[in-house]
Order: structure tokens, then C-alpha cells, then sequence
């Protein structure tokens, strides 16, 4: 009797891991996303420009319900704008909707800074970034001059953020920048030491090159912004090379503060005064160097509550040879390196990039994504476990605080190799399965999605602002269901230089009702409502 | 040779009073060496100690050692400036041109002693250590070619080179070769760890340190890397014994103490961490993960004050040193780069 209980028992502990146990494909093709994307040389890169790559954004810009798409591109090719079809398809619509510049783009970032209801799109550049203003979902024009955004000299700009930091009701733009780069000035591989790798001559940089400050924007009520770097103390330490720029509140006080990822420096962790002005304190935080007090190769960024402590924790991707970066929040905005205790500590062939948590299995508890790819293509002559193009590696949250790497199990799509860059989360076609939009050097981009879908529950919420800006940006939500209280924010940017669905996601498991959500705007309005349905998009807007 | 001399000569024209010393040193600084010797013949009859130097630096530039050493070596005794430098630099050229050793590294010791900054100094002393390298190694290939120390320096070699599958093929035969020799299965489990992080590596790599812990058991580098291992399998619990055992084994061992501190911080033992990590600091003061990991324990403590003063320390150490590259880089920063 004994015996046939355990071994139930067991079938039951199989059935239960064999259904959580992920199949992702890669649907681009289908899916009508087969333009090539070239950034730099695939065989040889001569430039640090060609290294950096492109993000993604996930935006739904006409308002039907269903996520577009936008992908930037190196220069030889425009980046392009993809109208979801709603069947599963994606249509190119870049020429129509008037999103054709060809250069150098870098990273994307998504809000509503007029408030007019449509959700506009900031991309960067090695060059000029552009402000796209969405008019009615109809085309979008390129607004950079008028808003006061032209630069006055090249800039290496890579991640952005539109926030709210003074709770004025309208987005600000905060704009990472890498370093000084130049075709002409910048030199040639194996001209100093900073341009070698592993006994290869390769494309120099960050190291050696000129660090540049980050860039804060303050939204006026015209339309246009103000660049108040220096005023808001984010133009310093210009002693980082920036790249993701993650925006949240990280110590709980209602004010947005910003994290960003930067390489072979410190990241840095600028912390809201709420007088317009931060205090960068990354490193007492210790949201700045790996457990042994070292900066590792900070490319992208993520947060999420994936502990269910309350508190935004911090997920950053860096170089071969380094450790992936989990700084969990202590409470307060105190963070420490739990990568070793969260079981990350061994991944450490790959260049990692993009990233996102998400909850694929709908338990309630954030997994985590991130794509890799070599920053030197001349990497292969060496013939070592370091790749150009990799793999993908996706961890399992356990509930612990622990994750499970289940890369080598979880389908194809995670094994294929590519130099990946920008990624971006979101659900193309809201049945509560998320899919993610992958950048790849050179190649088609990949969209990435579960053969089958889960079992659990799931509730997307779109909130919009009314005193608060419209996109909701800022906006925190506790939710409580099946017993579990899961925390998250409205968030632009982040990943490696991306946009992810603005929409919030929570996986729910087995709950059949949301018990309370409680939401608290950037405005400062308190908002809670209780027994809400599951399984559907929840559209909110913010009590008058 | 001639190069080095090169400033010196400039300066010492401007106090040159005999005009073949001039037309000596002008013709010695743009390499006509056959009219240096002859000018700085003629003017070494009149007396002039530059003279001769010059000269005997002239005689070592062209191979004819011999002759140039006498001047040269009393001029390196006699003289504490500049020509007694270059006196002192052309006679240890002159003694690793003739593969004399020893007697080059006598007289650069001496040159070290004397001149411990100076750049040509520094790189005459790491030509000598470099030909003493070379010529030992190939000794030792020569002599005893079927020595497992041959495989043991191939794979030291490979090693410094990044070729860590190569560096550890050699260990393994250096192993097969002589079983009992210490410091083979660590080294073989420290190539298995930087060829990779996987874990096979880290069980194979931890299997290497158990290894060399049955050969020699008070080694506390091999023990503290099997925690090092414990620590990144997941196996906390296990670590620290095997930490807290390679302090036994060696009290003052900075790298064990740091990582038994950041232990305590994970188990939220601020205090014993803020203990480990000062003794730490006090061994390496020098060390950033110290001085950051009691950073983050002061913290954790709520000592803040203490906490900043760590991390001014922590800043202090992390402060780029103005290299070579500085002042291009500055100036590559204020250009305007033109789009393109």
C-alpha cells in the first residue's frame, strides 16, 4: 500500500515537472519578420560601434489591442516598424508610418510624452536620436527639433527611459550614453593594449576611450524638453560607459529612481531627491560592482520582485568570465550580490545582453531571460567555448530565491545560437503566454514563443493615467491572489536598450480571482480593487 | 644602446668644450659611428672623461666589448649621475652580448640599487631575465627532455598564453609521469577552472585539489579553492570548514579570510564578517574585495559612517592611474567628432 503511494506520489511530481517544462520556437518566420538586421562586421569588427548592437520595443501605437513592433538596425539598413496583423502575422509598415531613418540606432524606449493618448517612441543613435510623436496611430513624425533634442555634437547615446521623476504628470527622458566615439579618431585593432583579446586583434574599446555623462531631458508643458544633466546631478560621474538605463522605485519612497548598467565602470544608481535632483550612491547601495568590489561588463538590465519581498530587485548581464549580476533588494533600496545564492554563479561563457523577467509557467513567480553573443566575431579563431553567436539561458524561479537553469530543456529557441542584443517581453496576441522579440547582429530577428501554453492563471494590466501621465509610467501594483502578493511597476525601457509590453503581466497559477490590487499612481493617488476576474486584459485608469 | 644615450648626449653638447667631443657625440647621436669613434678618439687625448666614456659606449655599440670595459666600468663606479647610468647600462649589454650572466646580473643589481625607477634600468633588468629564462628552459628541454618538470613549464607556459585545454594536457602528463610531485593536481585543477566554469569543470578541477591535498594536506590554497568550488555548486554549508581548515593551515591568508567574510555577511553575522574582513584588510590593505565586503557588512551593521569611510578607501584604490594613455585620451575626448 505503501509503495503504490509513493509511486503515485512520484507520477505525480513527473506529470507536474513535465508540464512546466518549456517548449519556446522561434514563430519570426511565420511570423513575417524575416528582414535582416546588419550591425557591423560579422567576420572581423573594426569599430566599438558595430559591437553595441540594436534594441527592440514591444508598443501597441494605433491602440487596437495588440502589440506592434520595432526594431532598430545598424547602419546599412533602416530600423522598422511592424503592425501586428492579429493573426499571428506582422506587417512592415515602417515606409507608411514614416519610421525609415537609416543609421546607427542603438536603443528604444516608449511613452506617451504628450499625453495625447498614443504612445510615442524615442530611438538613439551613435548620431542624432530621434523623438517619434505617435498622431493618432496614423504615421509618426519625427519631432527631435521641436522638442529641443537636437545635440550639439555626436553622441554614443544607447539606453533610454521616459520617467516621471518630479511627478509633474508628464515624461521626462533619461539617455545613457556609452563614450566618445569617432571613425576617424577612434584606433584600429591591436593599436594599444586596450585593442587586443586573448592574444587577437580586435576593435578597442570601451577601455581607452573617452567616457562621456548621461543625459537627463525634463519634459516642459510645451512639448518640448529641457536637458537638466547637470542640474539633476546625472551628468555625473561621466566615469562609466553606460548602456541601460532602468528606471523604478527602488527604496519604496513613491519617487523613481534610475539604475544604470554600464561596462568595465561602476554602474551607477542615481537615487531621486525628490527636488529634482539624485544622488548617485550605486556603489554603497552595493548596486555597483560584483561581491568582490569589482565593475564587471554591465550591458543590460532587468528588475522584477521576483522573491515576493516587496522590493524591485536588480538583474544585470555582463561579459565572459564574469558572473551574471543578481543584486537582490534588501528593503530600502539596499541591495547585495545574491548571483552566487541564487544559483547564476556558473554561466560564465557568455556575453549577455538582453533581459527580462517574466513568468512563462504562470506560477506567480518571475523567471528570468537573457540572450548572449560575443562582442568580437573574431573570437572563433580561438576554438574555445566562447561563441560570436550562443545560445540562449533561461532560469526557473524555484520560489526560493533560488533559480534553475533550464536552457538545455526548454526547446529550441533558447539553444539557437545568435549574437543577440536587445529583447523586448510582451503578449502579441493576449491569451496571457508572453513572447519575446529578440535583436540579432546580422540576422532576422527572433520571436520567441511557447509551443504549448501553460496551465496557470494570468491577468494583463493596462493602466492609464489621468493626473498621472498617460502611459502610467511610474505606476506600482501589489496584487494579492491564491495567497501570493506580487509587486511590479509600469516601466519604460531597460532589458539591453528596449521597450517591453507596458502592460504588467502576473502569472496567478491556480487563483481564480484576483483577491485586491492595489495601485498607487505617480501622482500620489492610492487606488485598490478587489475581486477582480482572471484570464483577460484589465484596462484601469486613474480615479479623478 | 645608442637610443639610450640619446638625451644624454643632446645635453651634454651644450657643455662641451673640446669640438671633437661635439662632433663626436653629434655624429654618435645620428649613428655614424665609424666618425664618433674617430672625434671621440681624438678628443679622449686631451683628458676629457665624457670623452672616453662616449667612446667606450661607441666601442660597445660596434661589438668591441673588450676594449670599451674599462671605461666603462669605472665609470659606473665612479660616477652617480647620468653617464655613470649609461656607463652601467653599456657594460650589462656588453655582458649579456657575451652570455656572461651572472656578471650582468651583478651589474644590474647594482644599476637597481642605484637608479630603481629608471626605465632603461627596469628594461635592461627584464632583458636579462627574460635571455636567463630562455636559456634555462631550453636547458632543461636539452638535458632532460623525458622530465615531467617539462611538462610541468610547458604547461606554466600555456598557461600565461590563455591556452588552459593545452596547459592542462601537460599537467595530466607531468602527473602520469611523476605521481607524487606536489603542486601538479593543483595547477591542473586551476587550468580545468579558467578553461571553464561548467559543472564538470568544477567537479573535475575540485577532484585536482583533493588531490593535491593527499599529497601535501597542509596546503591551504588547495583547500581554500575546494570552498571556492562548494561556494559556486550551491553548498554554502559546506564551505566554510574548508575555509575556516585553510586558515588553520595558514592564519595570514588574506583571499580566505575575505571569502569566510563574505560567508558571515550572507548569514548575516555582521560582526564576525566586520572581524574577518579587518584582519583581511590589515594582511592586503590593499585589496578592493576587502575593503568592499566590509564596506557592505558595516552597512548591513547599520554603521554607516563607518561604512563611508570604507568605501573612501575603497574609491581611493580604485582611482585610474594617470598611464600613459591619459593625456591622449583627454585629448581625444575635447575633439568634436564630425558625424558622419
Amino acid at each position: 500500500m505503501r509503495a503504490a503511494a509513493i509511486l503515485t506520489g512520484l507520477a505525480l511530481l513527473w506529470q507536474d515537472h513535465a508540464a512546466k517544462t518549456p517548449d519556446f520556437r522561434d514563430v519570426a518566420v511565420p511570423a513575417g519578420l524575416t528582414q535582416a538586421f546588419p550591425n557591423g562586421g560579422m567576420v572581423t569588427k573594426e569599430y566599438i560601434i558595430e559591437t553595441t548592437g540594436s534594441g527592440v520595443a514591444f508598443i501597441d501605437y494605433d491602440n487596437d489591442g495588440l502589440l506592434d513592433a520595432f526594431i532598430g538596425s545598424g547602419d546599412g539598413a533602416p530600423s522598422r516598424l511592424y503592425h501586428n496583423e492579429g493573426n499571428g502575422k506582422f506587417r512592415d509598415v515602417s515606409a507608411a508610418m514614416g519610421v525609415t531613418r537609416n543609421g546607427w540606432a542603438q536603443g528604444t524606449c516608449a511613452g506617451d510624452y504628450d499625453n495625447d493618448g498614443f504612445t510615442d517612441l524615442f530611438v538613439t543613435y551613435w548620431g542624432q536620436n530621434i523623438l517619434y510623436k505617435n498622431e493618432g496611430g496614423k504615421r509618426f513624425r519625427d519631432v527631435t527639433k521641436e522638442a529641443g533634442l537636437v545635440q550639439d555634437r555626436v553622441r554614443y547615446n544607447t539606453g533610454c527611459a521616459f520617467l516621471d521623476y518630479d511627478h509633474d504628470g508628464r515624461l521626462d527622458l533619461a539617455v545613457a550614453n556609452y563614450l566618445k566615439f569617432s571613425f576617424e579618431e577612434t584606433p584600429k585593432p591591436g593599436a594599444n593594449p586596450y585593442c587586443w583579446y586573448l592574444q587577437i586583434p580586435v576593435n578597442c574599446g570601451p577601455r581607452g576611450l573617452p567616457f562621456d555623462r548621461n543625459i537627463l531631458y525634463h519634459a516642459n508643458p510645451d512639448g518640448t524638453f529641457t536637458d537638466v544633466s547637470e542640474k539633476s546631478g546625472i551628468g555625473a560621474p561621466d566615469r562609466s560607459y553606460c548602456l541601460t538605463v532602468l528606471a523604478a522605485d527602488y527604496d519604496g519612497d513613491g519617487w523613481t529612481d534610475i539604475f544604470v548598467a554600464c561596462d568595465q565602470t561602476p554602474s551607477l544608481l542615481f537615487m531621486n531627491q525628490k527636488d529634482g535632483t539624485f544622488a548617485e550612491e550605486a556603489v554603497l547601495r552595493g548596486a555597483a560592482f560584483d561581491d568582490n568590489g569589482k565593475a564587471m561588463s554591465g550591458m543590460g538590465a532587468t528588475s522584477a520582485d521576483y522573491n515576493h519581498s516587496g522590493w524591485l530587485s536588480i538583474f544585470r548581464t555582463n561579459f565572459s568570465d564574469e558572473r551574471e549580476t543578481l543584486y537582490r533588494n534588501r528593503g530600502q533600496g539596499e541591495f547585495e550580490d545574491a548571483t552566487l545564492t541564487s544559483g547564476m554563479a556558473h554561466n560564465t561563457k557568455f556575453v549577455g545582453w538582453g533581459c527580462g523577467f517574466f513568468d512563462f509557467d504562470l506560477d506567480g513567480w518571475k523567471d528570468l531571460l537573457l540572450v548572449n553573443g560575443h562582442v568580437f566575431p573574431e573570437i572563433e579563431r580561438k576554438k574555445i567555448d566562447i561563441h560570436f553567436k550562443d545560445r540562449r539561458i533561461l532560469y526557473r524561479n524555484l520560489r526560493n530565491g533560488r533559480f534553475e537553469d533550464i536552457s538545455l530543456q526548454a526547446g529550441p529557441a533558447i539553444q539557437e545560437k545568435h549574437s543577440s542584443r536587445g529583447v523586448a517581453i510582451g503578449d502579441i496576441d493576449n491569451d496571457g503566454q508572453l513572447e519575446v522579440l529578440v535583436n540579432n547582429q546580422g540576422e532576422a530577428p527572433s520571436l520567441i514563443k511557447q509551443s504549448a501554453g501553460p496551465q496557470g492563471n494570468w491577468v494583463l494590466l493596462q493602466l492609464t493615467g489621468s493626473k498621472s501621465n498617460r502611459s502610467a509610467i511610474g505606476a506600482r501594483v501589489r496584487l494579492t491572489a491564491g495567497g501570493m502578493t506580487q509587486y511590479d511597476e509600469v516601466r519604460s525601457g531597460g532589458g539591453f536598450i528596449s521597450q517591453s509590453d507596458l502592460r504588467l503581466h502576473f502569472g496567478l497559477g491556480e487563483a481564480k480571482r484576483i483577491d485586491k490590487l492595489e495601485i498607487l499612481w505617480p501622482s500620489g493617488v492610492k487606488d485598490e480593487r478587489t475581486g477582480l476576474e482572471v484570464n483577460r486584459v484589465l484596462t484601469l485608469k486613474e480615479p479623478q | 644602446m645608442r637610443t639610450l644615450t640619446l638625451l644624454c648626449a643632446i645635453s651634454c653638447l651644450a657643455c662641451a668644450q673640446s669640438d671633437s667631443l661635439v662632433k663626436g657625440l653629434e655624429a654618435y647621436q645620428k649613428g655614424d659611428l665609424p666618425a664618433a669613434e674617430r672625434e671621440l678618439r681624438a678628443a679622449s687625448k686631451s683628458g676629457d672623461p665624457r670623452a672616453a666614456v662616449f667612446l667606450a659606449l661607441t666601442l660597445a655599440a660596434t661589438g668591441r666589448c673588450q676594449e670599451a670595459a674599462p671605461a666603462l666600468v669605472q665609470s659606473f663606479q665612479a660616477d652617480a649621475g647620468d653617464t655613470g647610468r649609461l656607463a652601467g647600462l653599456g657594460l650589462a649589454q656588453c655582458h649579456l652580448a657575451a652570455n656572461r650572466l651572472d656578471e650582468a646580473s651583478a651589474v644590474v643589481s647594482a644599476l637597481k640599487s642605484k637608479y630603481p625607477a629608471d626605465a632603461d634600468v627596469l628594461y635592461q633588468a627584464a632583458r636579462l631575465h627574460m635571455r636567463a629564462w630562455n636559456d634555462n628552459i631550453y636547458q632543461l628541454w636539452q638535458k632532460n627532455p623525458a622530465s615531467f618538470r617539462v611538462n610541468q613549464i610547458s604547461g606554466e607556459i600555456l598557461e600565461t598564453q590563455g591556452q588552459f585545454t593545452e596547459a592542462a594536457a601537460e599537467y595530466r602528463k607531468a602527473i602520469e609521469k611523476n605521481p607524487r610531485a606536489l603542486s601538479l593536481h593543483f595547477r591542473l585543477g586551476r587550468a580545468l577552472l579558467m578553461n571553464s566554469n561548467s559543472p564538470e569543470a568544477l567537479a573535475a578541477a575540485q577532484k585536482e585539489f583533493e588531490a593535491e591535498l593527499t599529497l601535501n594536506p597542509s596546503d591551504a590554497v588547495a583547500e581554500f579553492q575546494i570552498g571556492q568550488i562548494l561556494l559556486v555548486q550551491q553548498k554554502q554549508a559546506e564551505t566554510a570548514p574548508h575555509l575556516l581548515r585553510a586558515l588553520q593551515l595558514n592564519p595570514d591568508f588574506p583571499e580566505a579570510l575575505i571569502a569566510l567574510g563574505k560567508l558571515r555577511v550572507d548569514e548575516k553575522k555582521n560582526d564576525d564578517a566586520i572581524s574577518l574582513l579587518n584582519r583581511a584588510i590589515k594582511l592586503a590593505p590593499r585589496s578592493e574585495a576587502a575593503h568592499y565586503n566590509l564596506m557592505m557588512a558595516y552597512r548591513n551593521a547599520g554603521k554607516m559612517e563607518d561604512a563611508r569611510r570604507e568605501k573612501a578607501e575603497l574609491d581611493k584604490l580604485q582611482k585610474a592611474p594617470e598611464g600613459e594613455f591619459s593625456e591622449f585620451l583627454k585629448k581625444l575626448g575635447e575633439k568634436q567628432p564630425t558625424q558622419k
